[in-house]
């Protein structure tokens, strides 16, 4: 016996959830099974389509599309599926998340750089490097990846159409070393610090830095669970729109994503294992049979009619290097890749480098093909950042490929499903 | 390749286990203790970053690992499969025995608690007068400002008869291998139980209801000599006491090792400690053999048995609904979502999930006066989600946790494999013997 | 207006940083020339080997009893630099058995005490040790931090009135008549203070070519000293050899690991501070600032480690990096194999040998005998400028190691977590009070090698905007991340005081230095870490994004203004 559904889906960052959501949305019964809880609070929380092509800004994704390289994933779903792909996910996100469809947003970051993306969250839309508001930036002494005045000259030195200002400020009652994820939860519980509530000490703060800028933007730590009742409160008691600046990994809008993802999940009556690495395969006429996962030792068997790859790209383990090859270890999918480790990567960190475009190659129906040009297996799919021929990081694209693939690799699984 | 497991336990080199680190901080973002103490300076510290710093004979542990509550909530968050649990369960072993005072009054206080089985065995054998001194107020005092163990917390009731002395009435394996038998064509396949010791001296029923249950899907259940799993030692830092005791389980389980007989849990922290702890930390004869066979109760008739169609078929008489949390070791095993599936297709049974929370106990550490506000507060979230969900009885299948729903909320816990027999009819009541034939 | 001195020393590495010291202790007016950060040519591209001699015993004897001698010197002098590991030469089954009597002979010879070890009595030693190790010898081998050992004979020259000068580069060397009397320099490339720290320079402005004038000029460029020498008009047969050296991302040794045969290439392990390092090869090349880093040689390192150690076959590196060795030859002796070039130090009076007074070059030698091969160089100088001074490097010790007592004292004061103490402490010697004290909030900058901001702070007032001279001292960004997380936080520790112009160049440029060495790790977890550094600098900063947006265009979503 197994734990059997329709569509098994391998990995539950955003690809794999994606999957699920439109897999689900067609009727199938589907499954997500990770090796570990979502590790989606690595993303800056931004979803990005297309910002960047050969390195040049681009202001519309859509219209960008058409000038990907040939073994680009887009390419493979052109244009039309990666805008109704985003049109559809657009309705998940709901409320907490804007953009819109044709315009890219540029949105300023804690390194005082402006980063490209179709769609931010909803607590740094007042931030938006396009308006032309003073702003003054904010960090707290004790986290030291943030520093406001030095992201506010940065934003200077880029030229932004507005005057920006930054300081720090320091809340007594906290650790030294306090991480993010703490600091958003004494935000979302208001807790008592230094015998104040966290939000009037933290407004306190701000105010006694704050010299009538017409929006404030502080690191993204702001709550977990109801960033918009907290900046609410902030910009009216500072009487001036609070927004959220992007951070790197942990990333607390990252968890949120992460959150209202699984939520919807939980909606679409979607069945979730994580904790259990799938480590075996077994296959036979071209098809998956089923798969083992282990957890603590133990093998446990699941099956499916269609599976779904969404194991991730060199972060998330689902394309590894030794020191000779690349390979997608799972499934055996064929990996391309430069012979020699010397031509893996360029001598400056900027790039143009090859890893990056590390993973497999599918055709239109997102199967994973082998050298030959024939499907690994006919009922696997992939999705997200196991795919290679993108540079995600280069072009903003991560986001945009991992809904758009996972979508379509969600939908087609479910109409696969052999009734 | 060298074993860290051969290196002497107070003085392993663990530092290769940090090469998959990463340092995205996904672990620290998922602790519990970290989120209300603000002295805890999270995993990532006490795992990897402590474990690299140390070079040579600078093998000093920082004493916060003392604060950590092994929840290893860490260990089911990393995505890049650091070996977590065995980092902090080694580090906490290195500081106990290296830098603890063994007459110090945490230390003193640590061995009762994480030896608890000891004066459990003690107390079971009188448990009407265990029960009434257990919970004397004048002991109790006496017990948080001598040992520091909270006396904000009631102590747990001992049931008047033991799984075990239940389980030896009842006639032993020849009597579960008859009963199985009448549900079963062939010889019966054996499973072994390892009941632990909460079951054995306080939540008989759940060990009731596993051995009806497995009877009537036609196994034969063995209830081999066991110990101690090792959970609140590894918690306390005491892995010496560990290792004795799950030498004393292995020698108990020779025979179910050596047959490759499921072994069956039906607590999620003694399954850890089996599955992945004990492994992970000790070099043993039938240590990995045991760990590969052990299962989680449940987890076995699923995979093995038709149980998900025969709840989706069964008719119970009565509904009922459940506020249900998932023990953060059962997160590690893939078992976060097992009873609310299975239990999702039954009619007139509701469980709602009270969603990824940490219920704060922790096993021992809420038991601790210095940790109980914090056990508090981390379980709070919980506290509050069980009050809003419908229904007012809880589920659980960790003992502690089960603890926690109760002392928060004062619901009565259930535990799904006692919820699942009942369903499907061949649950053990106190003192019914009796077995439902399997249909069909 | 020329700067004059009695002595310019050309060479911010572990030779001329211990000239300027011993030259400044005897009272003598000098100052010291370095094209990069201190540390950024040879010394700071080594294995932090502190040599027992052992290796030379049976080959060279003069340098054996010379690493012996100076390896007791420096564990006096320098506590605070080196951490006293042993060293094991392990014999294989492959190797010859009667080698290990050989070397344990030859080292008695010398002076080295040794202590043979069953394979067995090796592993207690090094756990992760082959369990094929049939003997091993140990030595008084240890492991030495050369960044921190250069910047402390630095910081002692400076309190002896020596200037040192980073990032001023030698263009020409005046010759006037038979002498050479001077060099013109290009100082503090790049933007802003970069370089010139407060402490260290009052001099000119950045871009500017200064003159400089001495009696004496001392060439100490090591394998660049034959460049430098052409530069008056001499030729000087350097010839620099390569060697690559792979860092692991944890110590798999507590102690130095050698392979116990006569010769050989990738043959010993050394931990180095919360790393190991595998060495090396030997390569000779025609310019020691331009020659191919190859994967193959990395690939070689691992392959023929982990006969010794072999959980390095799976194990994580974290980087990669080539030393060039300073090996110089007499003229007439035309050895082929550059293994073979002896490692002993020379010390060429250009006067005597070329007839251009003035000019010394020190060229040859090794990192362990830098301060007897300064204390011979300063000998000889001090004699050609009739200074009737006495060497003393040999007893009094370097800032840090000056009063080791006060090492374990109420670490608990500063508030650090026990291991981020435990190595402040150990980097900052006995400095730890004055750099830690009272700092109210001081959070971990780096958490790899737990530096804390108070140590990056006090790193950046001595060493200016210079982050990769902040990363010698403080070995922030040295660690897992190899900065990926934490290079941004180390950066923003410049601002105020550094302009944002300044201190995004450095970060740029700690950046760059990164990847270098980086860049020859990327399979495995590496290459995860890699590219999550890479995703985040991209995907969420865009760091690498120089356009000027119509910022009209990027208005998606906007509610203002619509």
């Amino acid at each position: 016996m197994a734990i059997e559904d329709d569509v098994l889906v391998i990995g539950g960052g955003l690809a794999g959830m994606t999957a699920a959501l439109a897999a689900a949305a067609a009727g199938s019964s589907v499954r997500v099974v990770s090796k570990a809880e979502s590790s989606l609070g690595h993303a800056s929380g931004l979803l990005d389509v297309l910002g960047r092509i050969d390195g040049e800004l681009v202001s519309d994704p859509y219209r960008a599309i058409a000038r990907v390289d040939t073994d680009h994933p887009y390419a493979m779903l052109g244009t039309d599926r990666v805008r109704q792909a985003m049109d559809w996910f657009d309705g998940i996100l709901g409320d907490a998340y804007t953009g819109d469809s044709h315009t890219n947003a540029l949105v300023p970051t804690i390194a005082g750089t402006v980063t490209p993306t179709a769609r931010y969250p909803r607590t740094m839309a007042a931030g938006l490097a396009s308006d032309d508001r003073s702003t003054l930036l904010v960090d707290i002494d004790r986290m030291p990846a943030v520093d406001a005045p030095l992201a506010a000259a940065r934003l200077e030195a880029a030229g932004v159409p507005f005057s920006v200002r930054g300081a720090s400020i320091t809340m007594p009652g906290l650790a030294t070393d306090i991480t993010r994820s703490h600091f958003a939860r004494l935000v979302d519980r208001n807790e008592t610090i230094a015998d104040e509530p966290i939000r009037d000490q933290l407004a306190a703060a701000i105010a006694s830095v704050h010299d009538g800028e017409a929006r404030i933007g502080f690191p993204a730590v702001l709550g977990l669970e109801q960033p918009a009742v907290v900046i609410d409160y902030l910009s009216a008691a500072l009487d001036a729109d609070v927004f959220e600046l992007p951070t790197d990994p942990p990333s607390v809008p990252g968890e949120r994503l992460t959150r209202l993802l699984e939520a919807a999940l939980d909606d679409a009556g979607v069945r979730m294992t994580a904790g259990v690495p799938i480590v075996d395969v077994n296959a036979a006429d071209g098809r998956v049979r089923d798969v083992r996962g282990t957890h603590a030792n133990t093998s446990v068997p699941y099956r499916a009619d269609q599976y779904i790859l969404a194991t991730g790209g060199l972060v998330g383990g689902g394309v590894v290097a030794d020191r000779s090859t690349v390979h997608e270890p799972l499934f055996g999918c064929h990996v391309s890749q430069p012979a020699d480790r010397a031509d893996w990567y360029a001598d400056t960190p900027a790039g143009p480098h090859a890893f990056p475009r590390f993973g497999v190659h599918t055709d239109h129906e997102m199967r994973p093909l082998e050298a030959d040009g024939m499907p690994t297996f006919v009922n696997l799919r992939a999705a997200g950042a196991v795919i290679g021929g993108a540079d995600f990081p280069a072009q903003h694209a991560g986001s945009g490929i991992s809904i758009a693939t996972g979508w379509h690799a969600g939908r087609r699984a479910a109409e696969a499903i052999d009734r | 390749m060298t074993d860290p497991r051969e290196q002497p336990p107070g003085n392993r080199d663990l530092r290769p286990g940090t090469d998959p680190c990463y340092k995205c901080g996904t672990c620290d973002a998922s602790c519990p203790v970290a989120d209300v103490d603000e002295d805890f300076p999270g995993p990532k510290f006490q795992g990897p970053e402590q474990w690299r710093l140390t070079r040579g004979s600078d093998r000093d542990v920082d004493p916060s690992i003392m604060a950590c509550s092994n929840c290893m909530r860490c260990d089911g968050a990393c995505p890049a499969s650091v070996p977590l649990s065995q980092l902090h369960n080694t580090a906490r072993g290195q500081y106990v025995t290296n830098q603890q005072s063994a007459f110090s009054r945490p230390a003193i206080r640590n061995r009762l608690l994480a030896n608890y089985r000891r004066g459990a065995a003690l107390a079971a054998r009188f448990p009407r007068l265990a029960n009434a001194v257990a919970n004397n107020r004048l002991l109790r005092w006496a017990m948080d400002r001598g040992l520091g163990i909270t006396a904000d917390r009631e102590l747990p009731t001992f049931a008047t008869q033991t799984f075990r002395s239940w389980w030896e009435d009842r006639g032993g394996a020849d009597a579960s291998r008859e009963r199985a038998a009448r549900n079963c064509e062939d010889d019966p396949p054996v499973v072994a139980y390892f009941h632990g010791c909460y079951t054995n001296y306080h939540t008989v029923e759940v060990g009731k209801a596993l051995v009806g249950l497995y009877e009537s899907f036609g196994y034969a259940v063995t209830v081999p000599p066991q110990a101690c799993s090792g959970t609140p030692m590894f918690a306390n830092g005491r892995l010496d006491d560990a290792k004795r005791e799950h030498e004393r389980t292995l020698a108990g389980f020779r025979d179910a090792i050596a047959d490759g007989a499921p072994i069956l849990t039906s607590c999620t922290s003694c399954s850890m400690a089996l599955r992945q702890e004990h492994p992970e930390l000790f070099d043993l004869a039938g240590i990995d053999e045991l760990a590969g066979n052990t299962w989680d109760a449940l987890e076995y008739l699923r995979v093995h048995e038709d149980l998900a169609d025969r709840l989706a078929a069964a008719t119970p008489e009565e509904s009922s609904t459940y506020v249900y949390h998932a023990p953060c070791h059962a997160r590690n095993q893939g078992l976060a979502r097992q009873a609310r599936e299975l239990l999702a297709d039954v009619s007139g049974v509701t469980v709602t999930d009270v969603g990824d929370s940490c219920s704060g106990i922790s096993g021992t550490y809420g038991w601790k006066a210095e940790h109980y506000g914090h056990s508090m507060a981390i379980g709070e979230p919980m506290f509050e989600h069980m009050e809003t969900a419908p229904g007012d009885t809880g589920l659980t299948e960790c003992p502690t946790c089960a603890m926690q729903m109760e002392h928060g909320t004062g619901y009565e816990v259930e535990h799904p494999i006692v919820v699942v027999a009942d369903v499907l009819g061949c649950g053990l009541a106190d003192g019914a013997y009796e077995i439902t034939e399997r249909s069909g | 207006m020329p700067v004059h001195t009695d002595v310019l020393v050309i060479g911010g590495g572990s030779t001329g940083c211990g000239l300027a010291r011993d030259l400044a202790r005897r009272g003598v007016d000098v100052v010291l020339l370095e094209r990069g950060h201190l540390t950024q040519g040879t010394t700071g591209r080594m294995h932090g080997l502190l040599h027992s001699g052992a290796r030379y015993a049976d080959t060279d004897p003069e340098s054996a009893r010379a690493c012996i001698a100076e390896n007791r010197i420096l564990k006096r002098i320098a506590a605070h630099c080196i951490e006293p590991t042993g060293g094991l030469f392990v014999s294989l089954p492959d190797d010859d058995p009667s080698y290990v009597e050989e070397k344990r002979d030859a080292c008695a010879a010398c002076g080295i005490p040794t202590t043979v070890l069953t394979g067995a009595e090796a592993r207690e030693r090094a756990p992760y040790l082959t369990p094929a190790a049939e003997a091993a010898i140990a030595v008084p081998d240890a492991a030495i931090d050369p960044f921190r050992l250069c910047v402390a004979n630095a910081l002692d020259a400076i309190d002896h009135g020596a200037r040192i000068e980073p990032h001023t580069e030698v263009v020409s060397i005046r010759r006037e008549g038979g002498a050479v009397t001077g060099v013109a320099a290009r100082q503090a490339r790049g933007p802003g203070d970069r370089g010139r720290a407060p402490t260290y320079s009052q001099g000119p402005v950045r871009g500017d070519l200064v003159q400089y004038r001495a009696d004496i000029v001392v060439n100490a460029t090591g394998a660049w000293a034959g460049q430098l020498a052409a530069m008056a008009g001499l030729e000087l047969n350097v010839r620099p050899s390569k060697g690559a050296m792979t860092v692991m991302n944890v110590r798999q040794v507590d102690t130095v690991v050698n392979r116990c045969r006569p010769k050989g290439d990738a043959d010993i392990i050394v931990p180095h501070e919360t790393t190991a390092i595998l060495g090396t090869t030997d390569e000779e090349v025609m310019d020691p600032d331009a020659f191919d880093e190859q994967p193959a040689a990395v690939d070689r390192l691992i392959d023929e480690l982990a006969a010794l150690v072999p959980i390095l076959a799976q194990a994580r590196s974290i980087r990669s990096f080539w030393g060039v060795r300073p090996l110089y030859e007499p003229p007439a002796r035309r050895t082929t194999d550059p293994t073979d070039i002896s490692r002993a130090a020379h010390l060429i009076d250009h006067g005597h040998r070329d007839g251009l007074d003035g000019f010394l070059s020190i060229v040859g030698g090794k990192f362990t005998t830098y301060r007897q091969m300064a204390e011979e160089t300063a000998d000889l100088v001090c004699e050609q400028l009739s200074v009737d001074a006495t060497c003393d490097t040999a007893e009094a010790a370097l800032p840090g190691s000056e009063d080791p007592e006060r090492l374990d004292d109420g670490m608990d004061r500063f508030g650090l977590r026990s291991p981020v103490a435990r190595r402040s402490q150990q980097r900052l010697g006995d400095r730890t009070q004055a750099v830690l004290d009272g700092k109210a909030v001081n959070p971990a900058v780096c958490t790899c090698e737990g530096v804390t901001r108070a140590e990056v702070r006090d790193a950046i007032a001595s060493c200016g905007a210079d982050l990769n001279a902040v990363r010698i001292r403080t070995r922030a960004t040295m660690g897992t991340c190899q900065g990926a997380f934490c290079a941004f936080a180390v950066g923003n520790d410049l601002h105020p005081a550094h302009d944002e112009t300044t201190a995004t160049a450095a970060l740029d440029e700690l950046l760059d230095e990164r990847w270098k060495g980086e860049r020859h790790a990327l399979w495995g977890q590496h290459l995860a870490q890699a590219m999550l550094g890479y995703a985040i600098r991209g995907a969420t900063y865009d760091w690498y994004g120089d356009d000027e947006p119509d910022w009209t265009a990027f208005a998606g979503g906007a509610t203002d203004g619509d």
